[in-house]
This record gives structure tokens, sequence and C-alpha cells, in this order.
């Protein structure tokens, strides 16, 4: 027996190695992550604030509660209308400039592909107070939209339900567009560049070669782009915090800032609803994402 | 044998990067002055270990900043090895999410001995989180030397927490240049109904272009200071009380009818609210005096502005209270007899509290609700950048004549349900209707 460790096989040290490296990380998702989550679930069915926290009546009633709430109800709908708007329009605006850049022949390919990836590397915060800043009411764009005519008094963008909304729309494709169109690209170079020279042969067009190579073989990024940028959108909380404050009249906040405004900005500090709230949102995202990823499977 | 070069290297910066993030707190604690930021680009706040030494955290460099800065030196008179370190936070709100992020998990540790928290925030912390704070009551400090109101924030069930610093009354500065451009003196626009105030806006706008008062949208703090300015509050025995509140209607009405007559421009939010008032778009601002830094900073316009009281809807002088933060010792705190001792000379109305306050006064603007200190020198002197006038005895007069309303733990709540009936309001909605909403929305948030 004193000879255990010699006598372990390659594949049981291989094994052990496995461990060893896999531990550190999954040690750290589960007093980060998991344990937090966990204790999050917990805290969904309690109301109060600070001590006077209680276990709630009926349990439920925080899960209850949301549904009763007419600026949850209004920041779900708001949270949907970004979601059903932004991401299609971003995605094909992704798949599209990958392709573009793709093209071997294009003179400059990585600077434009670095061009179009850049805003990602801006800090969401400051890309959204940089927004603010060109959509005041005395900001850049109406000074322009006012010399040129188009506008003759200065409008107040972020003021008004419809503009608001669009801006905040326009700024998250701005912001994520280039991030997604990277993982077309890595996906793009996966195919093989015969298998369109024989559609070339066949006498295919640049559009059915589109739709007929380029898509299918994409579906597998494209099913997991769409799956984040659901989970990105439904966490949406920057642009409605720092662009609009969730206003005017709470016409653009979003479910994530509205947890927050629960839990920290009135001081208000219902952990439990918005424990509650942010349980909703996880149920949200995970009933999406199957969805996509059934739709995405074209296994038969 | 490189590809083992290059992964030790890898592995080499890896733990480093790991390490360095460990590391920052403790630079942080050595040197104040040092950048070390969480995400929201707070200041880490910390305890000292030096025993002379308090460390506090506020906001604002150019208000609440010099008067701590200014009590540091006073104490420091008597006590020159005390130390005061600052630990600067962007604003209120970094402070109200660290003492809720540390109440919560009931580890106090990253909180300093004093912290500067807003008025109307204090009550609700203290109920949902009694542990982060130390009474006070025992101070040496003679606590009827304060303002009724301003101590009421501070006061909860006979023990005083706090130490108050600034006094929020409210100010209506008006331009007097173009006043006079269309006609009107100071005398015209003090004492006067709302009624009168939207025919003065309306011709100042025909004529300059500017509008006579402004406002950010999104904090409103418009219809609380004339409600309270009529002593009315947005709440009735512990109770929501807003669409069975006349004159709360009637104000909402006055608001829409300003803005549609262009005498009231609402700015989306709080910078463009102040761009407005430095870039010449209005010839009026009222607010809590604490404004006052905001106006004074286009040097151009010295000499051009006086202040007088409020509008009301009756036609008397109006006054109010807005904002205005106090000193609070946190649980944290193992220096708390050195903190009340430091607290009680200065900010307390002590032997050091005239030198505070002077200093407070001269360097930020600070104007304290403590009587005596008020009754020094400094606060007679003329004001050059308001033309002379007297204006910080003025505001110590205006603001014993402030009304004590009904405060509630729910207040920026109730605050942000107005600002959308206001909104709503504005975008075609009936008056009893939005407000009927916000009154249920507020009822629903205030439920437990």
């Amino acid at each position: 027996m004193s000879k255990t460790k010699k006598g372990m096989n390659i594949q049981a040290k291989q094994q052990r190695s496995g461990w060893i490296f896999l531990a550190p990380a999954s040690i750290m998702i589960a007093v980060f992550s998991f344990y937090p989550m966990v204790q999050a679930f917990i805290t969904s069915f309690t109301t109060g604030t600070g001590v006077n926290t209680k276990v709630a009546d009926p349990i439920y009633y925080n899960y209850m509660r949301m549904f009763a709430d007419r600026t949850f109800l209004r920041s779900v709908g708001n949270t949907f209308l970004y979601l059903a708007i932004e991401v299609p329009i971003m995605l094909v605006l992704a798949i599209l400039l990958a392709q573009l850049l793709n093209n071997r022949d294009l003179k400059f390919r990585g600077l434009f592909r670095t061009m179009v990836f850049l805003p990602c590397a801006t800090s969401l915060v400051s890309y959204a107070l940089i927004f603010k800043s060109l959509f005041a009411l005395d900001g850049l764009i109406n000074e322009i939209f006012v010399n040129l005519g188009i506008l003759e008094n200065n409008y107040n963008f972020l003021g008004n339900t419809g503009s608001a909304r669009a801006v905040i729309i326009i700024a998250l494709i701005w912001r994520w567009t280039g991030y997604n169109m990277v993982f077309y690209l890595a996906g793009l170079q996966n195919i093989e560049y015969s298998v369109y020279e024989a559609a070339k042969i066949d006498g295919a067009n640049g559009w059915k070669t589109f739709w007929k190579i380029t898509v299918p073989l994409l579906m597998p990024t494209i099913v997991m782009t769409v799956i984040m940028s659901i989970n990105g959108t439904l966490q949406l909380f920057d642009e409605s915090m720092n662009l609009t404050m969730g206003g005017p009249a709470f016409s653009t906040i979003t479910m994530s800032h509205y947890i927050y405004n629960n839990a920290f900005g009135l001081g208000v500090g219902k952990f439990g609803y918005a424990s509650a709230m942010s349980f909703f949102i996880f149920v949200l995202v995970a009933i999406l994402s199957a969805i996509s990823m059934k739709v995405g499977d074209n296994r038969d | 044998m490189k590809k083992k070069i290059v992964s030790l290297l890898l592995v080499g910066v890896l733990t480093m990067s790991a390490f360095a993030g460990c590391g920052k707190k403790e630079a942080a604690k050595d040197d104040a002055a040092t950048d070390a930021t969480d995400e929201s680009g707070a200041n880490a706040m910390y305890v000292s270990d030096d025993e002379n030494t308090l460390t506090a955290a506020a906001w604002d460099a150019n208000f609440n900043i010099p008067a701590l800065k200014a009590a540091e030196k006073a104490f420091q008179k008597e006590n020159p090895d005390f130390k005061l370190e600052l630990i600067e936070q962007p604003d209120s709100k970094a402070i109200e999410n660290a003492v809720t992020t540390a109440a919560q998990s009931g580890n106090y540790e990253n909180l300093p001995d004093i912290v500067l928290f807003q008025d109307h925030y204090f009550q609700q912390y203290v109920t949902n989180y009694p542990d982060a704070w130390q009474d006070a009551s025992d101070a040496d400090v003679d606590w009827s030397d304060f303002g009724e109101e301003k101590l009421s924030f501070s006061t909860i069930d006979g023990k005083h927490y706090g130490f108050p610093v600034d006094n929020g009354t409210v100010i209506f500065a008006y331009r007097t240049d173009i006043l006079e451009q269309c006609g009107y003196t100071m005398d015209d626009v003090t004492g006067i109904t709302w009624d009168k105030f939207i025919e003065i806006g309306e011709k100042v706008y025909n004529e300059t272009g500017k509008y006579l008062l402004s406002m950010d949208g999104d904090g409103n703090d418009l219809p609380y200071m004339m409600l309270q300015a009529e002593g009315v509050s947005q709440f009735k025995d512990g109770k929501a009380n807003i669409a069975d509140n006349d004159t709360m209607k009637q104000i909402i009405e006055v608001i829409e009818e300003m803005q549609q007559k262009n005498v009231l421009l609402l700015n989306n939010d709080w910078s463009g609210y102040t761009n407005d008032i430095q870039k010449d778009a209005v010839a009026g601002v009222m607010n809590g005096n604490w404004i006052i830094p905001t106006i004074k900073q286009v040097e151009e316009n010295s000499g051009k502005w006086e202040i007088t009281s409020m509008p009301t809807l009756s036609g008397e002088e109006g006054y109010a209270s807005n904002g205005g933060s106090s000193l609070y010792i946190t649980a944290n705190s193992k220096k708390a007899d050195l903190a009340k001792k430091f607290l009680a000379y200065t900010f307390g109305g002590g032997d050091g509290a005239v030198d505070t306050y002077d200093a407070a006064l001269r360097d930020g603007g600070v104007i304290t609700t403590c009587i005596s200190a008020g009754k020094s020198d400094v606060y007679q002197e003329g004001v050059e950048y308001f033309n002379g006038q007297a204006i910080y005895a003025k505001i110590v007069e205006m603001g014993s004549h402030v009304k004590v309303v009904e405060q509630s733990d729910f207040h920026y709540t109730a605050r942000e349900k107005v600002a959308a009936a206001i909104t709503n309001i504005h975008n075609g909605q009936s008056v009893d209707e939005a407000l009927a909403q916000a009154q249920a929305d507020l009822e629903f948030a205030m439920e437990d």
C-alpha cells in the first residue's frame, strides 16, 4: 500500500490533476455566486426592511405582489420593448458587418474590425453619459439638427417617452453590435472557403450562399448570441439608470433598475421584494433561452 | 522550454494581478489621498488606527467638505494632535449605499467614524438599521440652540443622533438686471401669488427669452417646497396625502400652467438644471440655500442677483426648507467619545462653533442652524455677489419662519410619484387622474 502513488495509472493521475485545476474556480463560483443565489432566494420570502424583516405571510407574498405592482409591470413592458426592437436589429447588423469584414479582398480589414469592436471596450457608465450629453437639450445632436433645419427648436430627446426609448435603443445597438460581430467573425472563419467555391461553381449567387450556407453553418453561433443578448437585455441597468433615470414618468425604466430602486435607490431597503423580482427575471431568462435553444436546434 | 517560460510568465502575471487587487485597500488605509475607488467612483471608506485621527465621509467639494475642514482646524486649536481625514464621495447616494450594504450584511468594518447623511433619509435608516448608529445624546451640546425644524430630522424617540451641519432654508434668487429690463423690482416679486408670478414670468420670457424658474424634472424638489410654504405635506397621519389634497392639486396646476407659459423650465436631470443656471438660461433660482455656490460659479454675474422669499397661493411670503444634512457617528467608530467631543465643540455650538461656522460660510457657503453661531459678525456682512445684500442674515431670519410639516420614511418615493404625475399631466393626462394614480402608486410602495 505504501506504493499507492506510484501505482496510480495514467488515467487516475490525469483525473486528479483535472480536479486540482478545476477546484479553485469551482470553489470561487460556489462561494461568490451560488451561495449568494441561495441566500437571495431565502431573502425573497421575507418582507419588511432592515431589522423589521420578517417571513412573508403568505410565504409567496412577494411573488404575488409584483403582479399587482404597476411600476414593475411597466418596467417589464419597457424591457421587452427594448428586447423586441434592439436584439433583431443588432444581430442582423452584426451578421452583415461580419460578412463584409470577412471578405478576403477587403483592405484595412484589421482596422475596420477594431473600429467596429471598439465601442465594446468603453465602460457602460461612460458611454451612457456620452450619449446623454449627445442627446441633451443643448447637445450635439440638437445643434446639428437645428442647424441643418431638420428641427426648428431644440428637442428634448430624453424628456419625451418615444425619443427617450429610441435613444436607449440606439445606444444599445452602438455598444453591442461589435461585440456580437466578433462571434460571427469567428464562426465565419470556421467555414471552409472551399464550400463557398463549390457553391460558386454550382451557380449560387451571394444571397443564396448567405441563406443556404452561411446561416445554417453559423446557427450555433447565432443561437449563442441570441441567448446572450436576451440575457443581457433582460438585465439592462446602466442605460436606464444613467441615461434617463428611468424617466420621464417611469417610461424607460428597466426591470433591473426598478429592482435597484427597491433595494437601494430611494433608500427604501426592500430586499425581500427586490430578490423576488430578481428571481422573476431569472425564470424569464431561463424560459426565453430554452425557447431559442429549441428553435435553433436543427438536429432532427 | 520556450513554452514553459511563457506559461511561467503567465502564471506570474495572474498571481500578481490577484495580489494587486488585495493590496488596494491596504494602500488606501495608509494614505487618504490615494485614488483607490470602487466601481461607483466612490473612495473606499475606512477608520484610522491612530487614536487622534477620525475619518469622515462626505460629498460636495464646494460645500460640505470646506465646512468639515473648517471644523478640523477649529478643533486643532485645542487639540493640536487631532486629525480629520476626509473621504470624499461623489454624492450622498454613495454614503447611503455604503450604510445599506454594511447594515444589511451586519459588517460595519467599511464605514468611517463619521458620515454626512441627508436629513430626509435618516429616520428611515434608524428605523431599518438601528445598530448602524451611535446615540449622541450625551454629547456636550445645548440642543435647544438649534432650529426646531432642522433638529426634528436627527432626533428619534427623544434620542439625538446627529449634529446639524447646514441649513436648507429655501431662497428665491432673482437676476435684478433682467427684472429691471422688464420693468420690475425685487419688491414686485416679494410676497406675491403664483398667479402674479406667472404674469411676470411670461413677460420676462417674451422680452428676454429667459425662464423665471427652472427645476430638475426627475428629483423634483418643486412640489415639496411649494407645499411646505403652504404648511402642507405629501403625508397625513402616516398615510399618503396626494389625491385628496386640495393644496397639492392647486400647486400641480400652477406647475403645469408655468410650463405651458414658458415660465418654468423642467430639465431632465440635475446636471441639466445646474447648467441652466450657469449658462444664463434662467432669471430666477428657487431652492435650498445650498444652491448658492452653484449660482456663484459664474463670476460675470456678480452683483446681479438678490434673494427673497417664495411666492405662495395666497400671496403671503412663503418659507420652506429643502435638503440639508447632518453628521452622524457610525457603529464602526471605536473613538465615539473623541467624535462626540469634536462634533460638540465645532458643529454642536461649543467653543469652536463660531470659528467653524464662520469659515464654513466663507469657504463653502454653509449656513448654520445653530442660533448662537448665526449671530456672529460674518453673518451680518453684505455679500458682493448678491448686490451687497446681507443674504446670510436674511436666510437665518427666513429659516425661523419655516413650518414643521409631516415627514415620512417614503419622502423620496412620494417625490418620485409626484414627479411622474407632473410629466403625465404635461403629456395630456387630467390632473385628477394623474394624482389618483400617484396616490395609488405611493400607497402601494408604502405597503410592506
